[in-house]
This record gives C-alpha cells, structure tokens and sequence, in this order.
C-alpha cells in the first residue's frame, strides 16, 4: 500500500507528463487541467491501497478512461476518430534514414547542433510541436511507451488494443516523428 | 533468411527506440518548464486529490473504530430501510384510505336517513302524496297567505 508521501511524490513526478499528454489530446489547457485532476482524485480516492508499483499503469488508465469521457462529454468522439483514420498515413509513406538522422544526432554534441539557428526553447517547442501533430492513437502509443516507460503490454493495456498494435502505432510515430523533425531540420 | 530478417527487423525497433527515448527527454525537458500558473494548479490540484483521499480514509478509519451498532445503523441505512419499517411507513396510508371509505359510508347511511325521513312524513301526513302531483294544489300552495 502507498503512504501518504510516496502517492504524493508519485502525482508528483507525473502530474506534467500526464498534463501534457492529455493537452496533445484534448487541445485546450483547462480541459486538460481538470482531467488531470480528475485522474488524481480517481487514482487518490480508489486506489491509494495499491502498491506504488502498479500506480503508473493504473493512473495512466484512469487518465486515458478520463480523456475518453471527456471526448464522449464534448460529443465530438466521432469526428475525432474521423480525423484519426484522415490523419493515418498511408504505410510507406515516410522515406527517411532513420539510422542517419540517429547518427548526425549523436554527434550534435560535439559540434554545433542542427539548429544551430534556433534557440533551444524553439527547438523544443518544434518537437512539441510534431507530437502534437501526430494521429492521436500513434502519439499515445509512443507517449505511454517512451515517455511513461511502460512496457508494450501494459501499453495496450491502457489503450485497450493489442500489443502488436502498439508496435505498430510506436513504430509509425517514430517514422512520422522523424519525417516531421527532418523536414524542419531538427534532430532530436 | 529468417534470422536475417529477424536481426534487421531487431536493429530497426533498437534505432527507434533510440529515437522515441531521446524525443521522450526532450518533451520532458519542456514539460518540466512547464507555466508557472500551469504548475501552480496542477500543485493545487494534486493537494486537493490527496486531501479528499486522506478525508476518506479518516472516515473509514472513525468506522472501523465505532461502536457495533453505530457500524450496524450505517450498514442497516446502507442497505435501505427493512421490511418491517417500510411497513410501517405505510400504515398511515392504509389508515386514511379506510377512513375514506367508512366517512363515505356515514355519509351514505346519512343520506339513506334523511330519504326515509321525508317519506315517513309525506306517508305519515294527513294530505296525500298525490296532492303534491295536482296543479290546482301547486298553485293554491303558492298563494299568499290571506
């Protein structure tokens, strides 16, 4: 069971992560805002006798449930499933060097990086800024992998699919990712 | 064939995962500069989940510390009230709609009462109900009094 102070210190740790995963989804910061608070009662209220091991897959499933009644709230689910399947690129699509872009990357440290143009906080915002872009499911999917580090099956546990389904949203949102990022000359 | 495919296919889900982990860091090197005002109420926000929480558990601790029979009233109001009690509760219905029925009962024995009564009389009477049928007694009846 998680103490007062480890739950506190967990919603902690997660409280930006989980705001701004849930600002990519729903695009409107007071909306988000209160999902997130919404998920940290749910989590606080419920399931403050779980162990604090399972508290990351048990809040980001409480918060993808809240996104989700939000988006059922707003009555706008349908077209934002339209736009999900409009958004989907088609397979092949990206032509890109994923190895390439990697590699020009690991040795941005050494000499001036690729934007060198750009102020760091713009480069940051321009990453945002494709994260934002990407279709909804493929950014959840690699947010939840990469960003939560949850591992593929607690992945599609959360999303509700399967964990070959999660590779392949992962994998189309790195190449999309990367497509996006190269044509801004960015490397992450 | 298949080996080699399984190690290209290995080292492609080890360069994007590469990839995804270092775009992961840069969007939590933006999500820690997150807004003051963003901050602040997520802060709020947090405190605020954790309070009600800590509100919930103090309540159920004071429950599991109670007497038996304030945890068996709690329990007993959980579960709604017993049959006995809605019984009860339905008395006074069931009493008014008897009463309803014996006034209406009153009223028509009443009613009976007063019919037999004048016809008791007009029988009892010295002028014979047919007199009341005659034109000639309806319209002496009218006359003024001399």
């Amino acid at each position: 069971m998680a103490t007062d102070k480890e739950l506190s210190d967990f919603l902690k740790s997660t409280e930006k992560r989980a705001f701004k995963r849930t600002a990519y989804a729903v695009r409107d910061e007071d909306a988000a805002l209160d999902i997130v608070q919404d998920a940290m009662i749910r989590l606080a209220e419920k399931y403050a006798d779980r162990p604090l091991a399972e508290m990351p897959l048990i809040f980001n499933r409480i918060l993808s449930n809240a996104t989700m009644d939000w988006f059922r709230r707003q009555k706008v689910r349908h077209s934002v499933l339209q736009n999900f399947s409009d958004l989907e690129p088609a397979d092949g699509a990206d032509s890109f060097d994923l190895l390439e872009l990697l590699e020009s990357a690991d040795g941005a440290a050494a000499i001036p990086g690729p934007a060198e143009h750009l102020s760091r906080e713009q480069t940051l915002a321009l990453i945002d800024q494709a994260v934002a872009e990407l279709p909804a499911r493929q950014r959840e999917a690699f947010l939840l992998r990469y960003w939560e580090e949850l591992d593929t099956a607690e992945t599609a546990l959360v999303m509700g699919v399967t964990e070959g389904s999660v590779k392949t949203h992962c994998s189309r949102a790195v190449h999309a990712l990367a497509t996006a990022l190269a044509a801004k000359g960015l490397k992450p | 064939m298949s080996s080699l495919h399984d190690t290209r296919r290995a080292e492609l889900e080890a360069l994007e995962a590469r990839f995804a982990l270092r775009v992961a860091g840069r969007l939590g090197e933006r999500a820690q500069a997150l807004p003051h005002d963003l901050s602040e109420r997520l802060r709020v926000g947090r405190e605020h989940a954790l309070q009600r929480a800590r509100r919930l558990r103090q309540a159920d601790a004071a429950l599991a510390e109670a007497p038996q029979w304030v945890a068996q009233g709690r329990s007993a109001a959980a579960q709604g009230p017993s049959w006995g009690l809605r019984l009860a509760s339905a008395a006074p219905l069931v009493m008014l709609v008897l009463g309803l029925v014996f006034i209406q009962h009153l009223h028509r024995q009443a009613e009976i009462r007063a019919a037999a009564d004048v016809d008791a009389a007009l029988l009892a009477d010295d002028l014979p109900p047919e007199a009341y049928g005659d034109p000639g007694f309806v319209a002496f009846l009218k006359q003024p009094e001399p």
